[in-house]
């Protein structure tokens, strides 16, 4: 797998254009649910991550026909704000649009669910792009399940710092046995955390997650290093085992994608599945990719230089090091 | 009221060249969600009448062999990022149907798998991507989008699509596996002749 080592070229470029690379990002979003507690009302959860440009420049917009009835219960705990209130809808909210404003609202996703008194729902996703939904008067199961895969598969794409560390592993390992070994040990891993998160059997929390999921990427640095001197290493000779011990905190870092949603457990498995197919499908077309152009490089016959080939390795090296450094900050100031 | 095959051929090649307009292709650029790198990529995949030109490209630069299937992966994002960025500075894209005449000339040598020095594919390779990369810089700019990232985007997917093809046509070993690639740069530069025939009947 040596000549992987000389695509990094273009898988970086592709990786370094990301304005928000240095932040590697996490997709947190917002999540609205209404639970209707009559024929024309309805319990409202607002919840956003509790950072303060979101709580102030994020709000919900609703249809003409609805007034808020109640003072909302506000309340902060660990990552999210949240509010709590009645809205009354006379009329009903069938075929009206529920939307999202503020200054905030071409920045934020917001995850919608609403909960009828006859035990059907809707979930329907806003983005950037797409600001508002029309509520229907009966649930597309279909348009549900493509929400979870989309947010899935966003959340790899979207997420640098993991696609980093899938790349450091293709780089480290050495046929295609040791490729399906550790792919899937990576896979197996993240997919056990992502499960036990967002069933609520565990968590963890963020910053420290984040950090220890940066220290992962600057792990593989020297490792690659490493490869390329001809040396060896537990991590060389097994990289699985790496993949598998890394990939259970990774699990936790796409979970938070999920478990802040504050989904009900009846919704879980479905919602879990279809999230996780969506990562899985990300991660196998990213890897896809990746082995397709080490094939196009080598019938090209590109002799990349000396320097070229180095590359990679500092890269992961100094980009872990830039994470690990700037999420333990982040970490310690969360402490103080 | 029944239609004859040709007319139906005839009308299946309008709805071809109506599919591949480059001015509907630019009426609206394509919103991923994910930011404008990935908008960018989502915009070319969906831009038919950049996709086929650079595919047959890349198939030209593959049946030449590797060292101009390289010059061509390294080359093509340079110049379509130069074009870019004339494109945003100078404005309004140009009436002159540029896309019929790639779709033709490149569909033409692909299918006539015409043995041309390196040196002329790499020209034929910047002249693509300056003038296809002007186009799309045009319409990032009445866009208003974020287009330096959209650009970088389409830079990106423009490796990887020059890559893949190249290097596909550089596995076949098969003589009539060549002939496959050379028929498919006919359809390409059919495509070319009937986009050619629309836009003139929609000046004339």
């Amino acid at each position: 797998m040596r000549g992987l080592r000389h695509i990094f070229f273009a898988v970086l470029a592709g990786l370094l254009v990301f304005r928000a690379v240095l932040q590697a990002h996490e997709l947190q979003p917002a999540y609205l649910e209404l639970n209707q507690t009559g024929p024309d009302t309805f319990h409202v959860l607002w919840k956003v991550p509790a950072r303060d440009d979101l709580q102030r420049g994020i709000r919900p917009q609703w249809p003409d026909n609805c007034r808020v009835t109640s003072d909302p219960i506000i309340a902060q705990a660990g990552n999210a704000y949240t509010e709590r209130f009645t809205l009354s809808c006379p009329g009903g909210l069938e075929g009206r649009l529920i939307g999202i404003q503020g200054s905030m609202a071409a920045l934020a996703d917001v995850l919608v669910r609403l909960q009828r008194t006859d035990g059907t729902t809707q979930i329907a996703r806003l983005t950037p792009s797409q600001r508002s939904f029309v509520v229907e008067s009966a649930p597309d199961r279909w348009h549900q399940a493509a929400t979870f895969f989309r947010l899935g598969l966003e959340h790899i794409l979207m997420g640098v710092d993991h696609l980093l560390f899938v790349m450091g592993l293709l780089l480290i390992v050495k046929d295609r046995w040791m490729l399906l070994k550790t792919i899937t040990a990576f896979t197996v891993a993240h997919s056990i955390t992502l499960a036990v998160a967002t069933f609520g059997y565990a968590s963890a929390p963020l910053p420290p997650l984040n950090a220890a999921i940066a220290l992962s990427i600057l792990f593989l640095g020297p490792e690659i290093i490493r490869q390329q001197r001809g040396e060896t290493s537990l991590t060389l000779r097994h990289p699985w085992v790496v993949a598998f011990a890394f990939g259970l905190l990774h699990g936790f870092g796409f979970a938070s994608g999920l478990t802040s949603l504050g989904l009900s457990h009846a919704e879980i498995p479905a919602a879990l599945l279809l999230f996780n197919v969506g990562v899985e499908a990300g991660q196998l077309f990213f890897v896809l990719v990746i082995l397709l152009l080490e094939r196009s490089f080598r019938l090209l016959e590109i002799r990349w230089q000396r320097w070229a080939e180095m590359l990679p390795a500092y890269t992961v090296g100094s980009l872990g090091v830039y994470w690990s450094l700037q999420r333990t900050i982040i970490l310690i100031k969360g402490l103080l | 009221m029944s239609f004859s095959s040709k007319q139906k051929l005839a009308a299946a090649g309008v709805a071809v060249a109506l599919a591949l307009s480059p001015s509907a292709a630019r009426a609206h650029l394509v919103t991923t969600g994910l930011g404008p790198v990935y908008d960018g990529i989502g915009h070319f995949m969906l831009s038919l009448d950049d996709v086929l030109p650079v595919i047959a490209l890349a198939l030209f630069a593959g049946l030449r062999g590797p060292a101009p299937g390289r010059h061509a992966l390294f080359t093509l994002p340079l110049a379509w990022l130069a074009g870019g960025m004339t494109g945003l500075l100078a404005g309004n894209p140009p009436v002159f149907p540029i896309t019929s005449f790639s779709f033709l000339v490149l569909g033409g040598l692909v299918a006539a798998d015409l043995s041309l020095p390196s040196v002329v594919v790499t020209l034929l390779t910047i002249l693509l991507g300056l003038m296809h990369g002007f186009l799309n810089g045009a319409a990032f700019r009445q866009a208003g989008s974020d287009a330096l990232l959209e650009l970088l985007g389409v830079m990106a997917t423009l490796f990887v699509l020059v890559a893949l093809f190249a290097a596909l046509v550089l596995s076949l070993r098969r003589p009539w596996t060549r002939i496959v690639v050379r028929v498919a740069g006919s359809w390409i530069a059919a495509t070319g002749l009937l986009l050619l025939g629309w836009s003139l009947h929609k000046t004339g």
